[in-house]
C-alpha cells in the first residue's frame, strides 16, 4: 500500500513560501515565466500526440458501429437500425485510408526523428514513442480485420442458407402447382378444354419435373463446388497474408546480402584486372631482358670480330 | 481465491506506481501515455526481478535511466522517480528541478521520506518555479527485494552494512547496531504493508532477532494508533480473504551455521552456490575451445553470457527443487519434445510442396492449412523453448563442470552423514588431504561443519593433526577461530539436532537408465535426498503447530494489535496458523527455502515465506568468517 503525500507537500511549499518571505528572499518569478516560455517547443511531441488522436478516433468510430455492422440480421428485418452493403463498404473504405494516413504520417515522423540532431537519449526517446504509436495502430486495424472476416463469413454463410432455401421453396412451390393442376384438370372442364394443346401429359409432366431436379441438383453441386473454391480461397489469402509478412521481413536482408554480392564481384573483376596487368608486367620484363642479353652478345662478336 | 503472493503484490504496486499511480485499466486497446522511469540503485534491483524490459514497454516506458547519470532534457514528457529518499538522491532531484529536465515529475520513495527532507524539494521546486510540474509525490513502502513467489531479501546493494559480518563483529558501536536494526526493521515494515497484514510475532531470546522483534512491533503500534495515517485501513484488507493472520518467526543466524557452509545438491541452490547468480540472473562464462589457435595469436577472450531465470520459464520453476539428476534427465526430454515437434513442422513443408499435383489434394487442403496455420502459430512458442532448452543446458553443464572438477558429490555424501550423525565410512583426514577433492573452500566448509555438529569439542591433538593437514591443502584458519568462539557462546544451547536423514545412492539400475542422456555423469554418483528437517524448519513447524517443545518454549510473543504491549510470552491463540513468514536476521540461502519449500507442500494448505537480511553463498559466508575471526 502506498501512501499520497502530495497534500503533505503542497503544504510543505506554503511553508517554505511564508519561511522565505519572512526572512526577505524575494523570487523574481516574472523573468523566470518569461524564459520558460521562451524555451523551443519541440514540434514532436504535439505531432505524435495529434497521429494517437487519429488513431483513437479510427478506434472510437469503429466500435460505435461495429453493433450495426457484425449484426448480420436476421432474414425478419426487425431492427431499424440495420445497416446495408454500401453503407458497410463505405465504412471499409474510410476505415482504410484512415489507417495508411496514419501509417504514412508515423512514418514521416520517424524519418524527421532521424534527420534531427538531438542527443543519443532523445533519439531513442523518440524511436520508442513511435515503436509505441505502431503497436496501437495494429491492434486497432485488428480490430477491422477482425470486424471484417466476421462480415464476409456472415455473407458467405447467408448466400448459401439463401441457395438453400430457394432450392427448398423452388421444391415446394412446384408440388402445390403439381396438386393444382391435377385439381383443376378434372374440374373446370370449360376452359380447360381450350388450353389443352398447353398441358402436358402426366408422363410428360414427370419427365420434365425430374430433369427439373437433375438440372436443380446438378446446379446445387455446381453452387457447393463454387462456394467450397471461395472459401478455401479466402483461407488461402489468409495464409499469404502471413507469409507476405514473414517474407517481407526477409527483405531487408535480402537486400544487404545483395549490396554485398554486388561488392564482392566488383572486388573479384578489379583483382582480375590486376593480375592481367600484372602478368603482362612480367611478361614485357622479360622480353626486355632477353633483348638486352641479345645486344649484348651481338655487341661482343661485334668487338671480337672488329678486333681480329 | 487464494491470497496474492507478495511478488504479486509488488508486481501490482509497482505497475499502479507507473500509470501514474492510477489502478491500471485492463482495456485491451487504450492510448498509449509515454513517460520516463528514473530510478536509483535500490530502485533497480528491485524492479529487475519482476519487470522485464519488455513489460516495462508494454506500459509506455521510453527510457529508463538511472538517477546519477547525465540525462538531457526530454521536454513534454512526464517522468516517474522511484528513489530511496537520501540525502544525495534528494540534491539531485532539485537539481533536477532547476534544470527543468521533463515536463511533469511524479515522485515515488521507496521507503517514507522525513519532512525535512520533502521541504527541501518544495523549496527547490519553489526557486524553480516549478510547483505546479510536481503532480503527485508518494511513499511507496516497496523497500525489499522479492526474488520468487515466497522469497524474499531485504537489500542487494548495500548489503555489506547489514551483512553477518556487520551485526556481529566485537568492536561494533551502539550507535552502527541502531542504525542496522532500524534499516532492517524499516523494510520489514515495508513488506507488511505491502502485504497488508500485521502478523504476530515470535522471536527467542537475548540475540540480534529480539531487537528486530521489539522495533518491528513498536513500528506496528505505533501505525496502528495513528487513526489517521493507518496503513493498515480496512479497506487494504478486505481484498484479501484469510481470516487469520500470518505468523512472523524471526530467527538469528547464530542458531545454525552449518546450513549456509553445506554443500547442495538441488538445481537451485546449486547454481547459487556454484555460478555467478545474482537476483534471478546467473552470469557464465563461456571459455575459448579446447585447443587454442596454433599459430600463437592471442588467445580469445572469454565472452560472458548472463541468462535471466524468471518466473515464466515453466521448466526452472518445475525443476529449481530437484536434485541435480533429475534435472539433467529432464533435459534431455524437454530437448526429445522439441525435436518431435520440430520434425513435425518439416514434415508438413514436406507435404505442401506434394500437394500442387494432385486433384485430390483439394480435400486434404483444409485439413492441411488449418496443421499449417497451428504450425505457423505455435513457431514462436516453439523457438522460445529451445531457447530455453539451450539456457538450461549451458547452465546445467557449467555446474556439472563444477561437480566432477571439485567432487562435489562426495563432499554433500559426507556432509549429509555428519548432520544426521551416523557413521562415517571414510574419515575426515583422508578427505582433507585428498589433493584432487576440490577446492580448500570446500575443505574448509567440510571442516567447519564437522566442528560444529560434534557433540564434543574434538580433543587438542586431533585439532592440530586437521589444522595441519587444512594448511597443507592450502586454507585459511581464520573462520575457525571464530567458528571456535561462536560455539562457546552457544555452549548453553542443545546442539542443533538436524534431524534424521539418509542418503543412498542409486541403484545399479537407475544409473545404467540414466547413461542414456545427454550428461555424461560417469564418476558422478546419484545420490537421492530424503526428506530432513532443518533447524529453522523444525522451529517453524513447532511454533506453526503450537506444539510444545523446549526450543521454542520461551519465544517472546509479540502482537502489534494487543492494546498492551505485555511481556508474557504465552500465546493468546491456540489454533495452528495458516500462512508463516521465516525471516533469518544475518543472512540466508537457498538451501533453507528449498528445506522450508519442501515443508510447506508437505502440509497442505499452509504457506511458507522465506526472507533473510542478504542472501549469500557458501563462499561469501567463509569470508565474512575469516573477517570476523580475523579481529
Amino acid at each position: 500500500m502506498t501512501m499520497d503525500i502530495t497534500l503533505l507537500f503542497k503544504a510543505s511549499v506554503k511553508t517554505v513560501k511564508t519561511r522565505n518571505k519572512a526572512i526577505g528572499i524575494g523570487f523574481d518569478s516574472g523573468k523566470d515565466e518569461i524564459l520558460k516560455r521562451g524555451r523551443p517547443k519541440s514540434g514532436f511531441c504535439p505531432k505524435a500526440r495529434e497521429v494517437v488522436a487519429n488513431i483513437t478516433k479510427l478506434k472510437d468510430f469503429l466500435l460505435q458501429h461495429r453493433k450495426d455492422y457484425v449484426s448480420g440480421g436476421s432474414l425478419i428485418s426487425s431492427e431499424v437500425s440495420r445497416m446495408t452493403d454500401s453503407e458497410r463498404d463505405q465504412i471499409d473504405q474510410d476505415a482504410q485510408i484512415f489507417m495508411r494516413t496514419c501509417s504514412e504520417a508515423i512514418r514521416t515522423l520517424r524519418h524527421e526523428a532521424e534527420k534531427q540532431v538531438g542527443s543519443a537519449q532523445t533519439k531513442d526517446h523518440r524511436g520508442a514513442v513511435l515503436d509505441l504509436i505502431e503497436a496501437y495502430l495494429r491492434g486497432v486495424c485488428k480490430l477491422y480485420s477482425e470486424q471484417r472476416a466476421i462480415r464476409v463469413k456472415r455473407v458467405v454463410d447467408k448466400k448459401r442458407l439463401e441457395q438453400q432455401e430457394e432450392e427448398e421453396g423452388s421444391l415446394s412451390v412446384c408440388s402445390p402447382e403439381e396438386t393444382e393442376r391435377i385439381d383443376t384438370y378434372p374440374t373446370g372442364n370449360l376452359w380447360e378444354e381450350g388450353r389443352e394443346e398447353d398441358e402436358l401429359s402426366p408422363e410428360e409432366m414427370q419427365m420434365f419435373e425430374q430433369e427439373n431436379q437433375r438440372l436443380v441438383g446438378e446446379m446445387n453441386s455446381l453452387v457447393d463446388e463454387v462456394k467450397q473454391i471461395e472459401g478455401k480461397v479466402v483461407e488461402i489469402s489468409r495464409l499469404q497474408e502471413i507469409f507476405a509478412e514473414k517474407v517481407l521481413h526477409q527483405e531487408t536482408e535480402i537486400d544487404n546480402i545483395h549490396q554485398m554480392v554486388v561488392g564482392a564481384t566488383e572486388n573479384v573483376k578489379e583483382g582480375n584486372e590486376d593480375i592481367r596487368e600484372a602478368i603482362k608486367n612480367n611478361a614485357g620484363f622479360r622480353v626486355w631482358i632477353l633483348f638486352f642479353l641479345v645486344m649484348c652478345s651481338f655487341s661482343l662478336l661485334f668487338l671480337d670480330w672488329y678486333d681480329s | 481465491m487464494a491470497a496474492a503472493s507478495a511478488r504479486e503484490k509488488q508486481t501490482a504496486a509497482l505497475k499502479r506506481m507507473l500509470n501514474f499511480n492510477a489502478p491500471p485499466l485492463n482495456t485491451s486497446l487504450s492510448e498509449p501515455v509515454w513517460k520516463v522511469l528514473i530510478y536509483d540503485r535500490f530502485g533497480q534491483d528491485i524492479i529487475s526481478p519482476l519487470l522485464s524490459v519488455k513489460e516495462l514497454r508494454d506500459m509506455g516506458i521510453t527510457l529508463h535511466l538511472l538517477l546519477h547519470s547525465d540525462r538531457d532534457p526530454i521536454p513534454d514528457v512526464p517522468a516517474v522517480y522511484f528513489v530511496m529518499p537520501t540525502e544525495e538522491n534528494i540534491d539531485r532531484i532539485c537539481q533536477d528541478l532547476r534544470n527543468q529536465l521533463y515536463e511533469a515529475y511524479y515522485l515515488n520513495f521507496i521507503s517514507a521520506i522525513s519532512r525535512s527532507k520533502l521541504e527541501d524539494i518544495a523549496s527547490a521546486a519553489l526557486a524553480a518555479t516549478a510547483v505546479t510540474q510536481v503532480n503527485k509525490v508518494y511513499d511507496q513502502y516497496l523497500n525489499f527485494i522479492t526474488l520468487e513467489d515466497d522469497m524474499f531479501i531485504l537489500c542487494h546493494q548495500n548489503k555489506e552494512l547489514i551483512s553477518y559480518h556487520a551485526i556481529n563483529r566485537t568492536d561494533i558501536q551502539d550507535t552502527d547496531m541502531e542504525a542496522i536494526m532500524d534499516t532492517i526493521v524499516d523494510s520489514l515494515f515495508c513488506f507488511f504493508v505491502t502485504l497488508g497484514a500485521v502478523p504476530i510475532i515470535r522471536c527467542p531470546r537475548g540475540n540480534a532477532a529480539e531487537v528486530v522483534a521489539v522495533k518491528l512491533d513498536k513500528k506496528l503500534r505505533e501505525n496502528l494508533r495513528d487513526a489517521r495515517n493507518s496503513l493498515f485501513t480496512a479497506d487494504n484488507t478486505a481484498g484479501q480473504f484469510s481470516f487469520q493472520r500470518p505468523l512472523f518467526v524471526l530467527v538469528d543466524r547464530n542458531l545454525d551455521m552449518a546450513t549456509p557452509l553445506h554443500h547442495t545438491w538441488t538445481y537451485q541452490a546449486l547454481v547459487h552456490d556454484v555460478l555467478d547468480f545474482h537476483l534471478n540472473r546467473v552470469a557464465l562464462e563461456e571459455g575459448p575451445g579446447p585447443d587454442p589457435s596454433p599459430s600463437g595469436a592471442r588467445p580469445k577472450r572469454k565472452n560472458r553470457k548472463t541468462y535471466d531465470l524468471t518466473a515464466a520459464d515453466r521448466f526452472w520453476q518445475k525443476h529449481k527443487g530437484s536434485p541435480f539428476p533429475e534435472v539433467a534427465e529432464a533435459v534431455q526430454e524437454e530437448l526429445d519434445t522439441y525435436r518431435a515437434q520440430e520434425d513435425e513442422v518439416k514434415r508438413l513443408k514436406c507435404i505442401m510442396g506434394l500437394e500442387g499435383e494432385d486433384d485430390g489434394a483439394i480435400s486434404m487442403l483444409s485439413d492441411n492449412t488449418a496443421k499449417l496455420t497451428s504450425a505457423m502459430s505455435s513457431l514462436p512458442e516453439l523457438l522460445e523453448k529451445k531457447r530455453l532448452i539451450d539456457l538450461h543446458t549451458n547452465v546445467a553443464t557449467a555446474v556439472l563442470d563444477h561437480i566432477k572438477s571439485r567432487k562435489l558429490d562426495v563432499y554433500f555424501e559426507y556432509e549429509e552423514k555428519l548432520m544426521s550423525k551416523s557413521t562415517l565410512d571414510k574419515s575426515l583426514l583422508d578427505i582433507i588431504s585428498d589433493p584432487d577433492a576440490g577446492t580448500p573452500e570446500d575443505k574448509m566448509r567440510l571442516f567447519l561443519i564437522f566442528f560444529i555438529t560434534a557433540l564434543q569439542p574434538p580433543t587438542e591433538s586431533d585439532l592440530e593433526q586437521y589444522s595441519k593437514a587444512l594448511t597443507d591443502a592450502g586454507c585459511d584458519l581464520s573462520p575457525l577461530n571464530y567458528v571456535k568462539q561462536w560455539k562457546a557462546f552457544t555452549k548453553m544451547a542443545t546442539p542443533a539436532n538436524y534431524g534424521n536423514s539418509g542418503v543412498k545412492p542409486l541403484g545399479l539400475f537407475s544409473r545404467v537408465m540414466n547413461s542414456g542422456s545427454q550428461f555424461v555423469m560417469e564418476g558422478v554418483k546419484n545420490l537421492v535426498l530424503k526428506q530432513h528437517n532443518l533447524p529453522v524448519t523444525r522451529i517453524l513447524d513447532n511454533l506453526m503447530e503450537m506444539k510444545s517443545h523446549p526450543e521454542t518454549d520461551d519465544y517472546r510473543y509479540f502482537d502489534p494489535k494487543m492494546l498492551r504491549g505485555s511481556e508474557s510470552s504465552i500465546p493468546r491463540n491456540k489454533n495452528p496458523f495458516q500462512e508463516a513468514i521465516v525471516f533469518v536476521v544475518g543472512g540466508g540461502n537457498y538451501v533453507e527455502y528449498q528445506n522450508l519449500v519442501d515443508y510447506s507442500k508437505s502440509k497442505q494448505g499452509k504457506k511458507v515465506v522465506y526472507g533473510c537480511s542478504e542472501l549469500f553463498n557458501a563462499s561469501q559466508f567463509i569470508k565474512q568468517l575469516s573477517q570476523l575471526g580475523q579481529k
